[in-house]
């Protein structure tokens, strides 16, 4: 929907836009970071958070408990960027929902002490994570499944617990952890063969 | 009592209260006895951590300001409605 359009629908109070604006200051850094880890793009995060607080300002004379505004807000955000997805491309519909074997039997932590990529490291997965800059990290974080880069963005990143997290998914809460866990397996494996690709890390050398 | 699997598999669950009483103790039970899923709950942690700083932003200042005139104008005369 057009931003002019929810601005037209949104009968607020004079000065209620101001007012919001004011309300959702706290959190509108972890907001927009969300917005972010959720689209991967400057731009679709911008637009993205201004159908958020749209949104959020035409029904907050709803919301009674004022301290469960964060999570409110991280749910509105959500249906903003689901109602996104099915409107581009039904990706949400369409993506695969199970991992492989392999890969839920991927262990990072195994793997690197079996390849042992810092053979005089004390604190060899540590270097391994300190391997990688934050853009790498986001770049693998991006290539996750949105299904289950969410939980792994709420809990990881914003600090909800697991029930929270399927209060703002409206999802059963065993279905978060299925899907945290998945996520988890995604990350594991992405790290590992992103440091591989990118030679941050080196295996099979045999030539010593 | 749980095997290395399973207590892997509840990990990131338990870092983020994801779990009942009764797993929890089960995979509590399962660390004192598991050194190697000890180390593992360890790296669990400190990938969280990374992903945690990573995945952090901030609002630029432009796009600040540009929420703060988007929402300063809702509902105001010369709403263009």
């Amino acid at each position: 929907m057009e931003a002019g359009a929810l601005m037209r629908e949104a009968a607020a109070p004079p000065k209620a836009g101001a007012a919001f604006a004011d309300v959702v200051a706290p959190h509108l850094d972890a907001l927009y970071g969300y917005c972010l880890r959720l689209s991967n793009r400057a731009a679709d995060a911008e637009d993205l958070l201004q159908e958020t607080l749209l949104n959020g300002l035409r029904a907050h004379g709803g919301l009674r408990v004022k301290d469960r505004l964060r999570p409110w807000l991280f749910t509105i955000a959500t249906n903003a960027w689901r109602d996104r997805q099915r409107a581009r491309a039904r990706e949400l519909n369409t993506v695969s929902l199970d991992a492989s074997d392999a890969e839920e039997d991927f262990s990072l932590f195994a793997t690197l002490a079996i390849e042992d990529p810092f053979p005089y490291s004390d604190e060899l997965h540590l270097d391994f994570l300190r391997l990688f800059r934050d853009e790498d990290m986001q770049a693998v974080f991006a290539a996750i499944s949105p299904v289950h880069r969410l939980p792994l963005i709420l809990t990881a990143i914003h600090g909800f617990s697991c029930k929270e997290a399927a209060a703002i998914l409206g999802v059963p809460l065993g279905t978060v952890l299925s899907r945290l866990h998945r996520g988890r397996k995604q990350l594991e494996r992405g790290l590992w063969d992103y440091a591989v690709q990118h030679g941050l890390v080196k295996v099979g050398d045999d030539d010593d | 009592m749980i095997d290395c699997r399973e207590a892997v598999g509840r990990m990131w669950a338990y870092l983020s209260q994801g779990l009942e009483a009764h797993d929890v103790e089960e995979l509590e039970d399962h660390l004192g006895a598991c050194q190697r899923c000890c180390g593992e709950l360890e790296f669990s942690r400190e990938l969280r951590e990374r992903v945690s700083q990573a995945g952090a932003a901030q609002v630029p200042p432009t796009v600040r300001d540009r929420i703060n005139e988007l929402l300063a104008h809702v509902g105001q005369p010369g709403d263009p409605s």
